[in-house]
């Protein structure tokens, strides 16, 4: 039988068009597990490439680099539970707030009862060191159900901080496993110090896990300090009505020479805190998160719609030192957030991109302990980002060029909205594997995870599901 | 193959009919929620979670327009390969290409270009009925004057 030359035809018009995206598909695939060490580009940032890969195995694991003081002064259980589609600590969301004082050794042992995937316990915002991370499959193993680890880390930093898994981060943080750690200076804040942990439940935003309008015991005329922890996906904006008030915090760094003001918002991005500073007026205030949900500071008063104004910590404060020279950085990186249809792990979809890189070919960026970073941070995705870095506190150089004239101003995550540029700058100080990665975690999920890698530093642990860890 | 690709280019018309359906009851599920008092922002919106009736619609828009939309049109694309449809494959091709860019004006993030969004998918419809009828006439080129014969 003669084969039709139009069928034919048709046969390679289909491979012309199904071969391409066959191909991708295939090479978009993940291997069941794989090491950090050998994910992503490496980006050494201008700097000439030292040791990192270690394929003869030397290296310091980050399970050595451990916080070296002993006794500890303070020691948490938390036990995970997996009640429903609902992730508990000790039976509550949010766990039970952790405070401690500035300087004490703290230890934290996370007991897995009946989170069937696996958990860990990340401290987001706190420079602890590298083991006590909490990544899964980077810093440790997910702690099954049954298992125990322990966190040890000393209270260095002074602030608002808070906790959450950082295995199937997506899906736990969002269902609960999360909840809020405070350090305070010795002697305390000199205010009535207030948590106002944010948190969406099934919809409805909630403080401190209520929802609506959550009263605070304090009276007027009383100083009160609202560290406002924004633990959901997106950035909230937070304001005052009935007040004036000072941004006293950022992401757990005191602001320098913070003026008072009214009628602004302060927009938290999604992971970050901001404490705010008022004396409760006689009427009475209310700290707006989002317009959905409040923390009322004495008498009942009249809630109120957006301010316009939106406060920029770029001119906010007055400058300081912030100890060291970002002009003689040594590494320069960009972190530019795109996005394009393609294929993740085998599945279609417009995802996101680092350095025009899908997953897993997003940059590994190399530093060595004692260098001087500068990072370029720029989003041409469509949608904000709210970028966080573990492990370190990266400082705020500019915002769409235009250089800080404020207090310096210390993040680790940073609100960056679509089309806007940051640069940051951070000493290298933390030896470490930390992820740099989008704390909006569904985007985190979808790829938008990179990670920093010092040199001379390697992990015996590995991402995948053959491995059990999946940090996103 | 005529028939697959016919059902296949009334298959587009449905979803497109779909997604107009979808993202009205998503609009006037938002505004209702926020009339009652609901407030949105970044995070709310984010958190994926169901807070008003009519989410959903945003939900089916998205996934319909991004995922099932592109390859029911690649699926068109390669059957009208094989199916003897007249202008078959341009046709196909028109609405691969429409689609590609009704994708990127979705996801574009320039609220004005939602205007272009709107009258692409109209095109949209049009030229998927348009090549639904191509395929429900008599066939055409020599193989379907000898199936006519046979």
């Amino acid at each position: 039988m003669r084969v039709r030359p139009r069928f034919v035809i048709a046969v390679g018009a289909t491979l012309v068009v199904l071969a391409p995206l066959a191909w991708l598909q295939q090479a978009s695939l993940l291997p069941g597990s794989y090491s950090v060490m050998d994910m992503g580009v490496v980006d050494t940032g201008g700097a000439a490439l030292g040791h990192h890969r270690h394929e003869d195995g030397v290296g310091r694991g980050v399970d050595t680099i451990v916080e070296t003081a002993t006794d500890p002064v303070v020691h948490v259980e938390l036990a995970a539970r997996k009640d429903g589609d609902r992730y508990t600590l000790n039976g509550t969301s949010p766990g039970p707030e952790i405070r401690v004082e500035q300087g004490q050794l703290v230890e934290v042992r996370l007991v897995n009862e009946s989170v069937p995937d696996g958990a860990t316990l990340h401290w987001h915002g706190v420079d602890v060191p590298n083991s006590a991370d909490g990544v899964a499959g980077v810093t440790q193993d997910a702690v099954p159900v049954g298992g125990s680890f322990t966190y040890r880390f000393l209270a260095r930093q002074v602030g608002t901080f808070w906790y959450h898994s950082h295995q199937l981060s997506h899906e736990q943080v969002r269902n609960g496993l999360l909840g809020a750690i405070v350090i305070t200076p010795p002697g305390g804040v000199g205010a009535t110090d207030v948590t106002a942990l944010v948190h969406i439940y099934d919809g409805t935003r909630t403080v401190n896990g209520r929802a609506g309008d959550s009263p605070a015991a304090v009276g007027p005329g009383e100083r009160v300090r609202v560290r406002v922890v924004n633990t959901d996906e997106g950035p909230m904006p937070v304001w005052v009505s009935g007040s004036e008030f000072r941004l006293v915090a950022i992401d757990g760094t005191e602001v320098q020479g913070p003026t008072p003001v009214r009628d602004v918002a302060v927009l938290v991005t999604a992971g970050a805190r901001a404490d705010l500073e008022l004396v409760v007026p006689p009427g009475g205030a209310r700290v707006e998160m989002g317009g959905s949900a409040a923390l009322v500071l004495g008498a009942a008063s009249a809630r109120t719609s957006r301010p316009a104004r939106t406060l920029d910590p770029l001119s906010y404060g007055t400058p300081a030192d912030i100890g060291f020279d970002p002009a003689a950085a040594n590494r320069r990186f960009d972190y530019v957030i795109g996005r394009r249809p393609g294929f993740v792990d085998g599945w279609p979809g417009v995802w996101w991109t680092i350095n025009g890189g899908m997953f897993p070919d997003v940059p590994m960026f190399v530093v060595a302990e004692g260098d001087v970073v500068r990072m370029r941070i720029e989003n041409t995705s469509g949608e904000v980002h709210p970028m966080h870095l573990h492990g370190h506190h990266a400082v705020v150089l500019s915002h769409n060029g235009v250089a800080a004239t404020g207090s310096p101003w210390w993040v680790d995550s940073l609100d960056v909205p679509d089309g806007e540029m940051y640069e940051v700058a951070f000493r290298a100080d933390n030896p470490g594997i930390w992820v740099d990665h989008c704390h909006n975690l569904p985007h985190a999920a979808e790829g938008l995870m990179a990670h920093l890698m010092y040199e001379g530093v390697t992990t015996p642990y590995r991402v995948g599901h053959e491995a059990g860890n999946t940090p996103e | 193959m005529r028939t697959t690709y016919r059902v296949l280019a009334y298959l587009i018309v449905f979803l497109v009919v779909v997604q107009a359906a979808a993202i009205a009851y998503f609009i006037a599920g938002l505004g209702e929620w926020i009339m009652g008092g609901g407030v949105l922002d970044a995070a709310t919106m984010e958190s994926e979670s169901t807070f008003f009736p009519g989410l959903i619609g945003i939900i089916i828009h998205g996934m319909s327009g991004t995922y099932l939309i592109p390859a029911v049109a690649l699926a068109l694309l390669v059957v009208a390969f094989f199916a003897q449809v007249p202008r078959g494959v341009m046709w196909a091709g028109v609405l691969v290409g429409l689609i590609a860019v009704q994708v990127a004006l979705g996801i574009a993030h320039v609220p004005v270009l939602a205007l272009l969004h709107g009258i692409v998918a109209l095109a949209i419809l049009v030229v998927a009925l348009i090549a639904a009828r191509a395929a429900s006439g008599a066939p055409v080129g020599p193989a379907a004057r000898a199936d006519a014969v046979a």
